[in-house]
């Protein structure tokens, strides 16, 4: 039949297949996206932030229709020891008019929802509640996809169906997850309302706060992260499989005891946990990306494709996972003849700075995953900046000598110029 | 042969919540849904259409503007075409408005031969606007109907009442209400939801219908709703050896006439 031939099918209505439907249905092609959850967002546990830029790649001013939570005004670093907790605060102003690019807080579910409902404005069919079960294939091109029994067929199909891309491995182009390329991600939002939220974080009603957060893991390796967003926070941790397999507690009792931490806990007290969730999250950046991320009839977007970057104080992937999608899209326009865009969409990455960004930042899971990351380096800057405030009223001692004391209890000098100079090599 | 499938759009009450303390319910982050044994009564319709050729099937509800919705989610289980009576006083309905206000929907629609509902709806289960259609139609309605068959102009159905089975003959037109165990709703498949969206649906406004205006105000008003909070005993028991505190238990519960 006619009709069931579509320009392109989108498996996955998140945030890069939302993009790219989006733009592809603006300017008239015939767009299925199809979504296995019964609503789009509603199998997504991600609190975080987005990024405005790529949403003004999209459409110009779309972000101010978009269901957002706070407006990102202070930037935190916190490191936590046993009982102590040290937070780097960075107040990025309230002026937020003329500070393009921002980022706001936000939650997954009702996001992705408003937004695969403005990719359906434009015209493009949004089929909910379906499971795409394979890709069909025809003379080595990738010609549609099947869903129970039904098959539809196109001329491009765009896998955006995220960390565990189905559609990526049976195309061929990409392996099952290494352990060590993923993190296992704990998140609960926690409900309190907005005036308690703004007391505690000391911000405006829709002012937010982002906040990395290191150490507090038991010493397993990975990290936290926290968002305000209107009535709720994200809180949650991220932490490494082989870390977690060492050692003999689960990753329930250490997100507890996390939640738990003296200086954790004011900060959630009283609250009511609305969602916990878990999830797989990519945390190797470009080494993980595959080294094709198209073939004849098909390519990826998104968590799909491993476009994340953990920068330790920046987590970044849904801004990416749009970028991309607006690649795809754009590629799909330009394309004279549909083989040519999987070259084009590779072109469309380099031109918007994803590929670049990503490769910069390649070296960073390096960094973020040295071992010493989650506890001895918090414990040692915690016991330092602690040192500096310590009156007994005895003689203290010379700072040069008490901090140097400090860090040979923690690490050997050894180490850190070790640790220092990975770091160096992997800027 | 003319099906109609009747069906309510409700508040999923996995989103509605309990305040604590006042025990009133916050629906604000409530999405909707086709009441869940609605469900059953499309895909009954839908199986009988898929027996006999010369079946078929429509569906038709009254819900506010949201419940616009709804009609891809019903069309998608097989349904030909939606009748949509769109009318923000579906709010305040109770059966006798649900009841005037769909009758006079199917005396416009004019093509019924059966008529089917849910035994109760999952939101409010009143039991009420199956028996008033049938009532205002003045034709037959058979209740908790678990099993039917249809032929020549007459429907076969098997009631469930208590341990009991009664099997009933009725002639068409009639009402049929239908309790969930009849059948259990498809997952719509691929084509099934794209086919929705290309489904004619045809919208009612009150005004459209044949009405008077009383027929439209409700005669029962809900003054509240309130989230049942059972109070509990809070017993602890404390002394003595296990044996004599399990005892005391189950003492308790005896008295309570638990055990």
């Amino acid at each position: 039949m006619e009709d069931e031939k579509f320009d392109v099918i989108i498996v996955g209505a998140g945030p890069a297949g939302s993009a790219c439907a989006y733009i592809l249905a603006r300017e008239g092609k015939s767009v299925l996206m199809i979504e296995r959850g019964d609503t789009a967002g509603s199998k997504n546990v991600t609190g975080g932030r987005l990024y405005t830029y790529a949403l003004e790649l999209v459409e110009s001013n779309l972000y101010k229709e978009a269901i957002l939570e706070r407006a990102v005004v202070r930037e935190q670093i916190m490191m936590l020891s046993d009982k102590t907790g040290l937070t780097i605060d960075y107040f990025a102003g309230t002026n937020m008019e003329e500070r393009m690019p921002q980022s706001y807080t936000i939650l997954r579910a009702p996001f992705d929802e408003w937004f695969a409902g403005k990719a359906e404005e434009q015209g493009a069919m949004i089929a909910a509640g379906i499971l795409v079960d394979e890709l069909i294939e025809k003379d080595g091109k990738i010609v549609g996809v099947k869903a129970g029994g039904d098959e539809m067929y196109a001329d491009l199909v765009i896998a955006a169906d995220g960390v565990n891309s189905s559609m990526a491995r049976q195309a061929g182009l990409k392996k099952e997850w290494n352990g060590h390329e993923v993190g296992i991600g704990v998140k609960e939002v926690i409900e309190l309302d907005p005036e308690t939220i703004q007391q505690r974080f000391n911000i405006g009603p829709d002012e937010g706060v982002a906040r990395a957060i290191l150490g507090g893991t038991d010493s397993v390796m990975g990290g936290g992260c926290l968002y305000t967003n209107k009535d709720t926070i994200s809180l949650g941790v991220v932490l490494s499989p082989a870390s977690l397999a060492a050692q003999k507690r689960s990753i329930a009792d250490i997100y507890q005891d996390f939640k738990m931490h003296p200086a954790i806990y004011p900060l959630i007290k009283d609250g009511t946990t609305v969602e916990y969730s878990a999830h797989l999250v990519p945390e190797n950046g470009w080494n993980s990306v595959p080294k094709k991320l198209y073939r004849d009839g098909f390519l990826m977007v998104g968590d799909a494709a491993g476009f994340v970057i953990n920068t330790g104080t920046m987590i970044r992937g849904i801004d990416l996972a749009i970028v991309s999608g607006v690649a795809a899209a754009r590629a799909v326009l330009k394309a004279a003849a549909p083989a040519d865009v999987g070259q084009l969409y590779m072109k469309e990455l380099n031109e918007l700075q994803l590929i670049s960004t990503m490769q910069l930042f390649a070296g960073w899971p390096q960094i973020t995953g040295l071992p010493r990351m989650s506890s001895v380096y918090p414990d040692l800057a915690n016991e330092m900046i602690g040192s500096l405030f310590y009156v007994d009223g005895k003689l203290p001692k010379r700072m040069d000598k008490s901090m140097l004391q400090i860090l040979r209890k923690h690490v050997g000098i050894g180490q850190v110029l070790a640790d220092a100079w990975k770091g160096f090599k992997a800027l | 042969m003319d099906i109609v499938a009747c069906y309510k759009w409700v508040l999923d009450e996995q989103d509605i919540k309990i305040v604590p303390g006042s025990l009133l319910l916050d629906t604000s982050r409530a999405k909707g849904k086709i009441s869940d044994y609605d469900k059953n009564v499309i895909e009954e319709a839908v199986l009988q259409a898929e027996k006999d050729d010369t079946v078929t099937v429509t569906a038709l509800t009254f819900g506010n503007a949201k419940a616009k919705q709804s009609l891809k989610d019903a069309l998608s289980r097989g349904p030909v075409k939606g009748y949509w009576v769109n009318d923000a006083a579906a709010d305040i309905a109770d059966g006798f408005v649900t009841a005037n206000v769909l009758t006079a929907a199917l005396k416009k629609i004019g093509a019924y031969d059966l008529i089917l509902f849910g035994e109760g709806s999952s939101d409010a289960y009143g039991q009420q606007v199956g028996p008033r259609v049938a009532a205002l139609l003045g034709i037959p309605v058979v209740t908790f109907v678990t099993k039917l068959e249809i032929s020549e102009g007459k429907v076969m159905a098997a009631r469930k009442i208590g341990d009991c089975t009664e099997d009933v003959t009725v002639n068409l037109p009639a009402v049929i209400t239908l309790l969930p165990e009849v059948c259990k709703p498809r997952i719509p498949g691929l084509k099934q939801v794209l086919g929705a969206s290309k489904k004619p649906v045809q919208e009612f406004k009150l005004a459209d219908l044949d009405l008077v205006a009383e027929n439209t105000l409700p005669k029962n008003k809900i003054k509240s709703i309130q989230g049942y909070a059972m109070d509990r005993k809070n017993e602890i028991y404390t002394d003595g050896t296990v044996d004599e505190k399990v005892n005391t238990l189950i003492a308790s519960l005896t008295k309570e006439g638990l055990l």
